[in-house]
C-alpha cells in the first residue's frame, strides 16, 4: 500500500468518527433544547391556570359586593370590575385550551366552558332579580347556584394547574435523562477514539520510518566527491520510497559517468595548458630580438629543455644554403655542421621534403651526449622544419636519449610554425630598419644639401645684389660724372664770378656796414654822455643800451667777416716772430680792468722754459686768446681765471690733431671756475653759431661765433683747440701751436664719428613713403602724422576702416597700412579681412594697433591678416622700428 | 702601370680629399675627416671652383702654404644657414611641452649647439623672456667658427629677413609683439641687449672638444647633418654625457636618435619636433 493512501485513510477514519461525534452532540442539544421548551410551556399553562382561578375569586367578591347593595358609585365600579374579571377567566380557559392539547386537559377545559356560560346564565338571571328587586331571591341565587359553579370552575381550574405543574416535573426528569447518557456516550467514545488514532499513527510511522532508514543509510554511504563508485539501493517496495531508490541509482550512475568524463577532460586541458605554457614561453621572447642570430639561439636554448631534448642544433637559411645559427649543449665546438644545402643529408633533406623526419635505435657512434659524468648517444633524432607560406626557412634538429612523445611533438608543430612567422618578421625588420636608416641618412643629406644651397642662394644673392648696385652705380656715377663735368665748368665760372662779388661784397661790407655803424656809435655815445646836461636819466639809459647793442653788432659784422674770410681761403696768415711777453703784456692790459670790475681774480703763468720768440702770426693768435678770455670773463660769476702759457707736453693728445706731427708745441690754457660745459656740448661749441645750449644766448649774449672763428685760426696757425670741462666747476681750453715750425695747410678736419649720427640719414630711409593710418582717435592720427612727417613719410588717414578702405582704393600707391583694432563702424579686423580680399594688397603690410592688454585679440589680428601688431601707446621708436622692417625693400 | 690608370676616378679622389683633409688636421689642427664625405666632397669642389683651381691637389697645395685659403675652406665648411625660430612649430613644441617642466628648477643651463650666427639663441632667449624663465637661465651658444660668434655677439639681424621672422615668431605662439625686441635701422635690426646678458658665446668644436658642463637643456639642430655616422656617435655621446637627468635634447626637423647609440636613453618628447627626454644615464 502506498504511503500516500495510508496517510489517507488514517486521518479519513478519524475525521469520519469525529463527524458522527458532532452529529450525536446536536441530537443530543436538540433533544434538551424540546425538553426545555416543554417545560416552559408547562410553567406557562400552570401560570394560566391559576389565572383562571384568580379572576374566579375576583368574581365571586365583586358579585358579593354587588349583592352587598353597595353605594351607587361603588356598585358601578363592582360591576365592571366583576365584568372584567370574567372576561379575563374566559380568555385565560381558551388561551390554556389553545396551549395544552392533551385530551385530559381539553375534557377539563371544555367542561370549564361549559361551566363559564352556566354562570353566565346565572349572572343573567340574578341581574333580572335585582332589578325587580327581588333581593332574597337574587342573593339566594348566587349563595347556591353561582357559589357552586365558582367553586366546580376553581377546582377544575385547580386541576388542570396540577396537571400543568405535573408536565413541568415529567420534563425535567427527562432531560436529567438525556443528559446522563451524553455523559456516558462521549466518554466512552472519546476513548475509543483515542485508542484507534494511536493505532493508526503508529502504523504509519512505522511502515514510513522503517524505508526511509534503510534509503538514508545508504546516502549517507555514499562519497559523492569520489564519485568514481556508488552504493546502489536494493528496491523493496514500490511506495515512494522505491522511486526514490530507482531515481537516486539513476543518478548515482550518472555521477559516474560524469565523474569519469570529467577526469578525462582535465588531464585533457593540462596538456593543453602545458602546450599553451610551453609555447607561450617561446612567444614571449620573439618581442624585443632584432637579429636572426640571438633568435636562434635564444630558440633553441628555450625549446631544448622544454621537449626533454639533451642536444639541439638549429640551422637557418640563408641564400639557398642552411647556415647553423645556434645550438643547445653542444660538447665539441663547433656541434654539428656548419651548414646544409637543400637535400644535403637529414636536413637538407627535412628543408626539401617540408617534413619532419624521425630517427630511432641511433648507433652507437652516431653522436654522444655528454655531460660532467659521462656520456651516451640519443635514443632519438628529430629533424623538423620551419616554414612560412610554404617556404621552409629554418630546419630543428633535436636528440633526446628518450623517445620524443605525442604531446611533445604537438607542441614542436606548434612552435616551429610560429618560428617561421618571426624569422620571416625579423627579416622584414631588419630590412625595414635597414631602409629606414638608409632613408634617414638620405634625408640629413638631403637637409645638408638643402642648406648648402641656401647658403649658395644666399651668397649669389648678395653678389647679384652687390653687382645690380655697383652696376647701379657705376651707371649712376658715369652719369653723374658728366653731370658734374658741366657743373664744374659752369661752376668754375661762376666761381670765378662769385669770388669777384664776393670780394667786392666783402669790401663793401666792411665800408658800407662799418661807416653807418660807426657814425652811430660815436652818436649813440655822445648822446650818452649828456654833455648838454638836457636829457632825462631815462633818455641817458636808452642812448647806453643803443651804444651796446651797436658794438655787439660791429662784433657780430666783424665775426662773420672773419668767418667768411676764413671759408673762403681769403684769412692771410703772416708769421713773424713774436714775443711773448709782449702778448702777455697786451692781454693783461686788455683783461685786468674787467677782472677788478667783475671782482674776479686774473692772472698770466709762463713757464719759464717757453722760449723768448716764437713764429706766429701774433694778430691772430692774439685773437684766439682774446676771444677765449672773454669767453672766461662771460661765463665767470666769481672766481679766478687763469691763463698759462707753457711748452706743451708729449702727452697731451687731441682726437682733433691732424697729421702733421710737431714735436713741440706752445700750449695756451685758459681756465676758469665759472658755469662749465657738459660733456655732450663740448663737441657741438665749436660749431658755427652754437652755444652750450639754447639759453645760454638769452643769459650771456653772444654769436656763437667766437669758438668756431678760434678754432679755424688756431688750424691757420698750424695747431689746434680743446676743451676740458665740468659742469658747475668750470672749463679749461687749450690752445696748442707750433713753437717752430710753422704749417701752413689748412687742415682737413679728420673727424671720423664711429656711429654716424643716425638722425638725418635714418629718417631718410622711410622718405617718400605714403603711410595709410586707420583710427578712430583724432589724437592718434595726429600725434603719429606729425612724428611720421618728420621722417619725410606721407600720411593719409581714415577714422574708421570703412574710410580705411575708400582711402585705400583712392591711394593705390599707399606702402603701408597702421590699422586700429578697436573702431565704429567697421573693425579693424573686419577691415584687414576686406583688404586682404583684394588680390593687389594681398601683401600690403598692415601693422594692426592693439590694446596692450588685449593679448587675445592679437592672435585675431593675424588671423584676419594683418602682418604684424604693435601696442598702444605706440612707441614712436618701436613704431619705426616695425615700418623699416616691412618697408624694407 | 695599366692597372694604376685603369683605376676609378673616383676612388682616386676620395684619397685625395681623405689626403687633404688629414693634411688639414695635422697642420691646423681643424678636423674634417669624419664630416659627411657628400658633403665635403661638394664644399671643396665649391672651393676649386671658386678659386678656378686645376683639382684638390692644386687646392691641397694652395691650402697648406696660405693659411688665408684655409680660412675660405674653413668658413665653406661651416654652414651657418639658420633663421629666428626656426621651424616655428619646433619652438611652440618647446613652449609647450618642454617650458612647463623647466620651470620648476632653480636655475636652468640650456647649450645649443653650432649656434651658427646666433639666432636661434635669441629665438630662445626671446620664448624664455616670455615665459618668464630668462633670468634664471644661462644659455651657452657655441660654434666651431669665430666669425659666426662675432655675428652672433651682435645680435644684429639683415631688415630683409625680419618679415619672415615676425611670421615665424608669431607661429610660435609668441605672446608679446615681435617688434618689442628690437630697434631697425637702415639695413638691420639690433635686437635689445637684454637677450645677450645671459648668453655665453663660446667657441666649439664637436669633432674634436669635450664636454664643458651639466646642461638641462641641449639644443644640437641640423649640425649632424654635415657628419659621418661615426662622428654623429661620437656628438651623440658627448651630448648625452653633457645633459643632465631628464634633461632635454632638441635635433633638426631631419634628424633622429632611432637608430643611433643612444637610442634607448630617450624617451619622445614630440617626435614630429625631435624633442627628447632623457630617461636614463
Amino acid at each position: 500500500m502506498k504511503l500516500k493512501t495510508k496517510l489517507y485513510l488514517g486521518f479519513g477514519l478519524l475525521i469520519f468518527l469525529f463527524i458522527i461525534f458532532q452529529l450525536f452532540l446536536m441530537m443530543l442539544m436538540n433533544q434538551l433544547n424540546t425538553n426545555m421548551k416543554n417545560a416552559v410551556d408547562n410553567y406557562e399553562m400552570a401560570k394560566t391556570a391559576y389565572k383562571i382561578q384568580d379572576s374566579l375569586n375576583w368574581y365571586r367578591s365583586d358579585s358579593k359586593g354587588i349583592l352587598a347593595n353597595p353605594p351607587a358609585d361603588l356598585l358601578k365600579e363592582f360591576q365592571d370590575h366583576k365584568e372584567q374579571s370574567y372576561l379575563e377567566a374566559n380568555q385565560a380557559i381558551e388561551t390554556l385550551r389553545k396551549l395544552d392539547k392533551r385530551e385530559k386537559s381539553q375534557k377539563v377545559i371544555a367542561e370549564l366552558q361549559s361551566l363559564s356560560i352556566q354562570l353566565r346564565a346565572i349572572e343573567a338571571k340574578t341581574n333580572k332579580l335585582m332589578e325587580q328587586n327581588k333581593d332574597e331571591e337574587a342573593r339566594n341565587l348566587f349563595w347556591y347556584d353561582t357559589w357552586d359553579v365558582i367553586d366546580k370552575m376553581t377546582s377544575d381550574a385547580t386541576y388542570l394547574q396540577t396537571l400543568q405543574e405535573d408536565g413541568v416535573q415529567s420534563e425535567f426528569e427527562l432531560s436529567n435523562d438525556t443528559t446522563s447518557i451524553a455523559y456516558k456516550f462521549i466518554f466512552g467514545y472519546a476513548v475509543a477514539v483515542l485508542i484507534m488514532g494511536g493505532a493508526i499513527t503508529f502504523f504509519i510511522l512505522r511502515s514510513m520510518s522503517k524505508n526511509l532508514n534503510d534509503v538514508m543509510s545508504v546516502f549517507t554511504n555514499a562519497a559523492f566527491g569520489k564519485g568514481d563508485h556508488l552504493p546502489r539501493i536494493r528496491v523493496k517496495t514500490k511506495d515512494e520510497i522505491g522511486q526514490i531508490s530507482i531515481a537516486y541509482n539513476e543518478m548515482a550512475q550518472v555521477l559516474e559517468k560524469h565523474h569519469k568524463q570529467e577526469i578525462e577532460l582535465k588531464n585533457a586541458a593540462e596538456e593543453q595548458s602545458w602546450l599553451n605554457t610551453k609555447i607561450a614561453e617561446i612567444a614571449t621572447m620573439y618581442p624585443g630580438i632584432n637579429n636572426l642570430k640571438e633568435l636562434a639561439q635564444l630558440f633553441i636554448t628555450r625549446l631544448a629543455p622544454i621537449v626533454g631534448a639533451s642536444c639541439g642544433l638549429i640551422y637557418l637559411k640563408e641564400d639557398n644554403v642552411f647556415r647553423r645559427y645556434g645550438s643547445y649543449a653542444g660538447q665539441e665546438e663547433p656541434v654539428g655542421r656548419e651548414s646544409f644545402s637543400v637535400g644535403e643529408g637529414l636536413v637538407g633533406q627535412c628543408a626539401l621534403d617540408k617534413r619532419p623526419i624521425s630517427l630511432e635505435d641511433i648507433p652507437e657512434d652516431y653522436i654522444k651526449i655528454s655531460s660532467g659524468t659521462g656520456g651516451a648517444p640519443p635514443n632519438s633524432i628529430l629533424v623538423i622544419p620551419a616554414e612560412y607560406q610554404g617556404e621552409v626557412l629554418a630546419v630543428i634538429e633535436l636528440a633526446s636519449f628518450k623517445p620524443f612523445t605525442r604531446l611533445e611533438q604537438v607542441l614542436l608543430e606548434e612552435v616551429v610554425s610560429h618560428l617561421g612567422i618571426n624569422i620571416k618578421s625579423i627579416q622584414r625588420h631588419i630590412r625595414v630598419e635597414e631602409l629606414l636608416q638608409e632613408s634617414q641618412t638620405m634625408t640629413e643629406e638631403l637637409q645638408s644639401q638643402s642648406e648648402e644651397l641656401q647658403l649658395q642662394q644666399e651668397e649669389l644673392r648678395t653678389v647679384n645684389e652687390q653687382l645690380e648696385e655697383q652696376f647701379k652705380s657705376s651707371e649712376q656715377k658715369t652719369h653723374e660724372l658728366e653731370k658734374i663735368k658741366n657743373m664744374l665748368e659752369e661752376k668754375a665760372q661762376q666761381l670765378m664770378m662769385s669770388s669777384q662779388y664776393k670780394s667786392e661784397f666783402l669790401a663793401n661790407m666792411s665800408h658800407e656796414l662799418r661807416t653807418p655803424l660807426n657814425s652811430l656809435l660815436i652818436l649813440a655815445k655822445m648822446l650818452s654822455e649828456n654833455s648838454g646836461q638836457n636829457l632825462t636819466p631815462k633818455q641817458v639809459e636808452y642812448a647806453k643800451t643803443i651804444l651796446s647793442s651797436g658794438h655787439d653788432l660791429l662784433r657780430l659784422i666783424n665775426d662773420i667777416l672773419d668767418i667768411s674770410k676764413i671759408e673762403a681761403g681769403k684769412m692771410e696768415i703772416f708769421l713773424e716772430k713774436t714775443e711773448i711777453q709782449e702778448i702777455k703784456a697786451s692781454l693783461k692790459s686788455q683783461f685786468f680792468p674787467l677782472a677788478r670790475q667783475k671782482g674776479l681774480d686774473f692772472s698770466i703763468q709762463l713757464d719759464p722754459f717757453l722760449p723768448d720768440l716764437i713764429q706766429t702770426d701774433p694778430q691772430r693768435l692774439q685773437q684766439i686768446l682774446i676771444n677765449l678770455l672773454s669767453n672766461a670773463f662771460k661765463f665767470t660769476e666769481k672766481g679766478r681765471i687763469l691763463l698759462q702759457i707753457e711748452k706743451a707736453q708729449q702727452t697731451v693728445f687731441s682726437e682733433e690733431k691732424g697729421n702733421n706731427l710737431v714735436e713741440t708745441m706752445i700750449a695756451f690754457s685758459v681756465s676758469d671756475t665759472g658755469i662749465g660745459i657738459s660733456q655732450e656740448n663740448q663737441k657741438l661749441i665749436f660749431d658755427a653759431f652754437q652755444q652750450a645750449d639754447g639759453t645760454t644766448s638769452r643769459k650771456y649774449g653772444g654769436t656763437g661765433l667766437g669758438l668756431t672763428i678760434s678754432r679755424e685760426l688756431a688750424q691757420l696757425l698750424g695747431g689746434y683747440l680743446t676743451v676740458e670741462s665740468t659742469v658747475g666747476e668750470g672749463s679749461r681750453f687749450t690752445l696748442y701751436i707750433p713753437s717752430l715750425q710753422i704749417v701752413q695747410a689748412r687742415l682737413e678736419a679728420a673727424v671720423t664719428v664711429e656711429e654716424p649720427q643716425p638722425d638725418i640719414d635714418e629718417r631718410e630711409s622711410l622718405e617718400g613713403m605714403k603711410i595709410l593710418i586707420v583710427d578712430d582717435d583724432m589724437r592718434n592720427i595726429f600725434a603719429l602724422t606729425s612724428a611720421l612727417e618728420s621722417y619725410f613719410v606721407e600720411v593719409v588717414f581714415a577714422e574708421n576702416g570703412r574710410e580705411g578702405i575708400e582711402i585705400l582704393q583712392k591711394n593705390p600707391d599707399v606702402d603701408l597700412v597702421l590699422m586700429d583694432i578697436m573702431m565704429p563702424e567697421m573693425d579693424g579686423f573686419e577691415a584687414i579681412r576686406a583688404i586682404r580680399q583684394v588680390p593687389e594688397y594681398m601683401n600690403l603690410p598692415i601693422i594692426a594697433l592693439t590694446a596692450k592688454a588685449m593679448k587675445s585679440d592679437r592672435k585675431k589680428c593675424i588671423e584676419a591678416g594683418a602682418s604684424d601688431y604693435i601696442s598702444k601707446p605706440v612707441h614712436m621708436e618701436q613704431l619705426i622700428s616695425i615700418m623699416r622692417v616691412w618697408l624694407y625693400r | 702601370m695599366e692597372k694604376l690608370i685603369s683605376f676609378d676616378k673616383r676612388e682616386i679622389e676620395k684619397i685625395e680629399i681623405n689626403l687633404l683633409l688629414e693634411g688639414i688636421y695635422r697642420l691646423y689642427g681643424f678636423d674634417f675627416r669624419n664630416y659627411s664625405a657628400a658633403f665635403v666632397k661638394r664644399r671643396i669642389e665649391h672651393r676649386i671652383r671658386t678659386e678656378k683651381l686645376e683639382g684638390i691637389s692644386d687646392l691641397q697645395q694652395k691650402i697648406f702654404y696660405d693659411p688665408l685659403m684655409m680660412r675660405r675652406l674653413f668658413y665653406d665648411f661651416s654652414i651657418n644657414v639658420t633663421e629666428m625660430f626656426r621651424d616655428p612649430s619646433f619652438f611652440l613644441a618647446f613652449r609647450t611641452k618642454v617650458v612647463p617642466i623647466l620651470r620648476n628648477f632653480s636655475s636652468i643651463r640650456i647649450w645649443h649647439v653650432g649656434c651658427a650666427t646666433g639666432e636661434e639663441v635669441l629665438s630662445m632667449a626671446i620664448l624664455l623672456h616670455e615665459e618668464g624663465l630668462y633670468e634664471k637661465t644661462k644659455l651657452y651658444a657655441t660654434d666651431m667658427s669665430e666669425a659666426a660668434l662675432v655675428q652672433a655677439r651682435k645680435a644684429m639681424m639683415p631688415l630683409n629677413k625680419m618679415k619672415n621672422y615676425t611670421k615665424n615668431y608669431l607661429e610660435t605662439g609668441g605672446t608679446s609683439a615681435f617688434s618689442e625686441y628690437y630697434v631697425a635701422r637702415e639695413t638691420s635690426a639690433a635686437f635689445h641687449p637684454f637677450l645677450t646678458e645671459n648668453v655665453v658665446y663660446a667657441q666649439h668644436n664637436l669633432a674634436t672638444d669635450q664636454s664643458f658642463n651639466e646642461f638641462h637643456v641641449i639644443i644640437c639642430r641640423n649640425v649632424m647633418i654635415y657628419f659621418n655616422k661615426c662622428l654623429q656617435n661620437r656628438v651623440l655621446h658627448l651630448l648625452h654625457e653633457s645633459l643632465s637627468a631628464s634633461g632635454f635634447l632638441g635635433l633638426g626637423s631631419k634628424e633622429g636618435i632611432r637608430f643611433t647609440e643612444i637610442a634607448n636613453y630617450y624617451e619622445e618628447v614630440d617626435s614630429d619636433e625631435k624633442l627628447y627626454r632623457k630617461i636614463h644615464p
